[in-house]
């Protein structure tokens, strides 16, 4: 199991190493000089180059780049071109916005798809299974950002149970907080549960025609037993896919929503360091990124390791 | 006859959403261009049936053209992950085991590190905004969607026994690959096709929506929805139409692909199991199962 | 009185009938053997004792065990009686048990739902059932996973799940049918101790008329739903009123007419020298060395023109690899394959001429086929290595000259594959196989998928085609009675090397290795057919 986690790890650092190779070309194409352009045309040559300097863009390329990534393994992601403060300060405060979304979106789906997915498999054919298929099959087409300004206009401006944007930060207490993130992560939660159920009911099916339940039956197992004995740890291994998939999509969405909600988290500061062109910015964020789906899909394969004793031997 | 319920449901949704489009090239009620502020934030009824949005436009108008960017945009990204994904993937599953199998399959999971939004913002960094950023991300993001689907179905083919009659026929790896592996492969990249399909016109509404796609004065739905955010309260029409489209156009999709799906199983199945009593019980139900979106 | 008694069972599955007016009964201490071919109901019969049929069927009859009528219990009721009362055990050991849980849980989970016991003393069962079933727990500690046992092993891990409680009916699906023959005998022979340890009733249910002749002492010949004919085995097998008893047991009997071929057996066709062939292991560590597991080692042997060369061997043993290195199909370390004089070199580089000559049919009637292809198409690949290729007009009659020579029709060759029964497609495989005119066919497992009655037609198809057009064939099989009645030569294989070699009928009459020994005495000998 060591072994297989040490290579997983060995092509997630290889995943990020060319990550962000990618990422610091993709940027470096920009045209133009980002001191000038902070500085206006009117700049004195004395000046600019102080700047230069001062943002660390004196150096080649390639030193840049050994720079930048040295600078993000300490925790140094540079220096914000429009706000001259360090990045890793402006991500800091806004992780605590966007990592929390992310995981109570996360959560919510889970609990919602479980027993929906569940329901619907055990009970095939029923009412509920197909009122269950047909609500996740309009929750898939449901794009979230309109699902969130409906819910919006009920639950914040008709019905006024929530504030229809912002977010009042940590400060103000736990539950303060949550209840801000409440509605976004609704909206969030809202696509992710309806696949994960379909996924879970397909993979349960496709468990319970296995040959060890009928074996299970043979024994002595009720139908019921049977499921929650022997089919659902089984059926989870494909769900667990999905769930690790599901994150990338959970933060593209996330960014998003948060420019719905006015949330001051890293989405909102991506779309405003574009506009703003305060690339160094843009580059951390999106790296960041990155490794956050990256370290998901390792966990995901933690989590591979626990389910299923196969792989723990496999080299 | 549920399965044949899904598909015609799904086509004719489908097909709703592609006429509006293909009439909308040489008929709209009204001009989308043309500002008509006398007939602003109509409700629906009368003339505009959808009613008008805050510069007097109509908005069936604008549904039946932005139906043209969104089906143009995903349509084009599911070719670009076809076109490229589908023969990596082949190669990578003729080469299986060998170092070049290795390299696209470590480039997948590169790809799947960015979401498409992410390649959006990277592009839009760079570029700046517009649609063909959204069909460049969206198409990026289905490279190894399709890539990772066809290696892994191809392998499972590769171990069958006609590829090794192929074989000793003498016929080369990169024939057997398009005459016995890709035909038989291709129900599978249909039903996916309609699947990234639908997730394409979700993602580039979404893109439009926060401004990384279609730049005005292209109509688009996602656009639509964001120009309407802040006059939801008094003025719903203008975002619960173009939503609506959307909904609409993807759970067709879905509901198409999903049909399609079953429609090609238990002819697929045929071939696999023989006729013994438990096989047909066993097929019916998998032929009843639904199975999730990808 | 009976332990099991089945009364007039009649099972449908959406109004389709499946069983009908079957009537069965056991005796305590003795084994049912239930046989009849693919689709005959015998599963079906099986499920409906343990009431395990699928959604959407139906049941009526009786089915009385020790006094209890089954078919009036609750659900409840009768999950009670499975794994306590009546223990079932299946065909596929690598599928019917959870990969996830250890083999311990899985049989110490018949023990706690069936009674109140202790942990410790649940694990006691379990350790004394481990012991009865031949794994004893030292070697086989109740911790193991499914993955980490074979086959065979496997199978005996679902025997105990289904004996823990000492039931008194045990049921047995075809349970050697995927299991090699020394590992079948092995267990039959369980099977048998443990019906007399316990005096429980065993059904042992089998296509393989071998099996249930040499295990059962009643059996039931079952054909579409029905029994055709049961009695005592000894019975049975002397008196069989029924016709397709008869035509059974004459097919699995079958030993093909030969007819003497034209070809001089002296000029050698095929010659395998030295042949090895290395498969890396993946290492243990980083820095560990790179290691390899010899798959075939310093093979040798030559085949004759128009000869008939069985191979035999359990899995594992490097047959499929042997097959795969002479078709030029995969790469080897050292030694040589030559064909007529050329030599085989393996994948693309490999001369069409040599391709030509040699032609190979598969085991599944299923899977050797392109669903997408016409059978004509299918049967016209192989004139893909022919150095001209042949206009559509001659391929067509190419085409429709093979089809009629396997005894199909030329109309067959615009059918598409699913079109055919199993027995049909083997005759398409045979065609593909003759389209070239080749020298040597491989028949890989080629008929071991087919009941015995297609079975016995394919043979004799074989061995006809073989003296008309001089073929020699490769008989891989892992049936040693077919080996022996349709082959002049055979080869036994073990761990890679050719233990032994010989005429067939010197070779099964006085086996000289040890292992060739064990192969022929676990193999389950064919019931005279009687006169």
């Amino acid at each position: 199991m060591i072994r297989y986690l040490a290579r997983r790890l060995l092509s997630l650092a290889l995943t990020l190493l060319v990550a962000s190779v990618i990422i610091f070309l993709i940027i470096e194409v920009v045209p133009g000089d980002t001191a000038s352009l902070m500085l206006g045309v009117n700049a004195d040559e004395e000046t600019r180059l102080a700047l230069r300097e001062e943002l660390g863009l004196d150096v080649s390329k390639p030193v840049r780049y050994v720079n930048w990534v040295s600078g993000m393994l300490t925790g140094d992601f540079g220096i914000s071109y429009t706000y001259r403060t360090p990045v890793s300060e402006m991500i800091a405060d806004r992780m605590m916005v966007s990592f929390p979304l992310a995981l109570y979106a996360l959560a919510l789906s889970t609990l919602i798809a479980f027993p929906a997915g569940i329901i619907a498999a055990t009970k095939r054919g029923s009412f509920s299974d197909v009122s269950i298929m047909g609500v996740t099959q309009l929750g898939v087409a449901i794009p979230n950002f309109w699902f969130a300004m409906i819910l919006v206009t009920i639950f914040a401006i008709k019905l006024r149970w929530f504030s229809a944007g912002g977010f009042p930060g940590w400060e103000a207490g736990f539950f303060a907080g949550l209840k801000s993130l409440t509605l976004p992560a609704i909206a969030l939660a809202l696509p992710q549960a309806s696949i994960l159920a379909r996924v879970m009911r397909s993979s349960l099916l496709d468990t319970l025609g296995e040959d060890f339940i009928r074996t299970a039956r043979a024994k002595g197992l009720s139908a019921r037993q049977a499921l929650w004995g022997h089919a659902l740890r089984n059926a989870l291994i494909p769900v667990l896919t999905i769930i690790g998939l599901q994150f990338s999509f959970l933060l593209a969405g996330a960014i998003i929503i948060e420019n719905i909600f006015f949330l001051p988290g890293l989405g909102r500061m991506i779309f405003q360091a574009i506009t703003q062109r305060d690339l160094i910015v843009v580059e951390s964020v999106v790296m960041l990124l990155v490794f956050a789906v990256v370290a998901v899909t390792f966990l995901v394969d933690i989590a591979y390791a626990v389910v299923d004793p196969r792989l723990r031997r496999r080299v | 006859m549920r399965r044949r319920r899904n598909l015609v449901i799904g086509a004719l949704l489908c097909l709703l959403f592609i006429a509006a489009a293909v009439v909308s090239f040489v008929w709209t009620p009204f001009d989308v261009v043309a500002l008509d502020i006398a007939n602003k934030l109509k409700k629906p009824g009368g003339a505009h049936w959808f009613g008008t949005d805050h510069f007097g436009r109509d908005i069936l108008s604008m549904i039946m053209v932005g139906a043209r960017t969104s089906i143009a945009v995903a349509l084009v990204a599911v070719g670009i992950g076809m076109v490229l994904g589908v023969p990596l993937g082949l190669f990578a599953a003729a080469k299986r085991g060998t170092l070049i199998d290795e390299l696209i399959m470590r480039g997948n999971d590169l790809i799947f590190a960015f979401p498409a939004l992410l390649i959006a913002i990277l592009i839009t960094a760079v570029l700046g905004p517009s649609a063909i950023n959204a069909i460049i991300a969206i198409g990026i993001f289905n490279i190894p969607v399709f890539a990772r689907l066809t290696r892994a179905a191809a392998l499972s083919l590769w171990e069958r026994d006609y590829i090794l009659s192929a074989r000793v026929a003498g016929k080369s790896k990169l024939r057997i690959s398009a005459e016995h592996i890709l035909p038989n492969l291709l129900n599978l990249l249909i039903v996916q096709g309609t699947i990234q399909f639908s997730l394409g016109v979700l993602a580039e509404a979404g893109l439009s929506y926060v401004g990384l796609g279609a730049q005005p004065p292209t109509p688009s739905w996602g656009r639509m929805l964001a120009e309407s955010q802040t006059m939801f309260s008094f003025a719903p029409h203008l975002a619960i139409f173009p939503g609506l489209a959307i909904v609409f156009t993807v759970l067709g999709l879905n509901l198409f692909g999903d049909g399609l799906r079953d429609y090609f199983d238990p002819r697929l199945r045929h071939n696999r199991h023989d006729e013994s009593p438990e096989a047909i019980v066993k097929d019916q139900q998998s032929v009843n199962d639904e199975q999730g979106v990808s | 009185m009976s332990l099991l008694t089945v009364q007039d069972l009649r099972v449908s599955i959406g109004g389709k009938s499946i069983l009908t007016d079957i009537d069965l009964s056991v005796e305590a201490g003795k084994v049912l053997g239930i046989v009849g071919e693919s689709g005959s109901g015998k599963s079906m019969t099986a499920y409906s004792i343990m009431r395990l049929l699928p959604d959407g069927s139906e049941q009526n009859g009786k089915v009385i065990l020790d006094g209890t009528e089954l078919t009036s219990l609750s659900e409840e009721q009768m999950c009670q009686v499975r794994g306590r009362r009546i223990g079932m055990v299946f065909q596929e050991p690598m599928t019917a048990l959870n990969p996830l849980h250890t083999i311990g849980d899985q049989i110490a989970e018949t023990v706690k739902i069936h009674t109140n016991t202790s942990r410790s003393e649940a694990r006691r069962i379990t350790l004394d059932t481990l012991r009865r079933v031949e794994l004893p727990p030292e070697e086989f500690p109740p911790s193991r996973y499914p993955h980490e046992l074979s086959g065979g092993q496997r199978q005996r891990v679902v025997i105990a799940m289904a004996i823990a409680l000492r039931p008194q009916l045990l049921i047995a699906d075809e349970p050697t049918t995927a299991l090699d023959v020394t590992t079948q005998a092995q267990l039959l022979h369980l099977l048998k101790r443990l019906v007399d340890d316990d005096q429980m009733g065993l059904v042992l249910i089998s296509h393989d008329l071998a099996v249930i002749a040499s295990t059962a002492d009643d059996i039931a010949v079952m054909r579409n739903g029905v029994v055709v004919e049961s009695g005592s085995t000894d019975v049975v097998f002397n008196h069989m009123q029924h016709p397709y008893t008869r035509e059974l047991m004459k097919a699995s009997g079958h030993v093909p007419q030969k007819l003497a071929s034209t070809a001089e057996v002296t000029s050698p066709l095929l010659v395998v020298k030295d042949l090895v062939r290395d498969y890396k292991v993946a290492r243990k560590g980083v820095f560990d060395k790179v290691s390899f597991f010899r798959a075939v080692d310093e093979v040798s042997f030559t085949i004759y023109r128009g000869e008939n060369v069985g191979l035999v061997g359990e899995s594992g043993c490097g047959k499929s690899t042997l097959t795969r290195a002479i078709l030029g199909l995969e790469d080897i370390q050292s030694g040589s394959v030559s064909l007529d004089g050329e030599f085989v070199i393996a994948n693309e580089v490999m001369s069409l001429s040599s391709r030509r000559k040699m032609q190979v049919v598969f085991q599944d009637p299923y899977g050797s086929f392109n669903p997408r292809h016409t059978v004509g198409r299918l049967v016209a690949e192989p004139l893909h290595a022919l150095a001209i290729q042949p206009d559509r007009r001659a391929r067509e009659r190419a085409v429709h000259e093979v089809l009629a020579r396997v005894g199909l029709q030329a109309s067959d060759g615009e059918k598409y594959i699913h079109e055919f029964s199993g027995g049909q497609r083997q005759r398409i495989a045979i065609a593909r196989a003759l389209i070239n005119r080749p020298s040597l066919i491989i028949l890989d497992e080629a008929v071991s998928a087919l009941d015995v009655s297609i079975r016995a037609q394919i043979l004799d198809l074989l061995v006809e085609l073989a003296a008309s057009d001089d073929i020699a064939y490769l008989f891989i099989s892992h049936d040693l009675s077919v080996v022996r009645s349709f082959t002049d030569r055979v080869l036994v294989m073990k761990d890679g090397r050719i233990v032994e070699e010989g005429e067939t009928e010197t070779v099964f009459r006085s086996p000289s290795h040890p292992y060739t020994k064990s192969l022929i005495a676990a193999a389950p000998t064919p019931p005279k057919v009687a006169h």
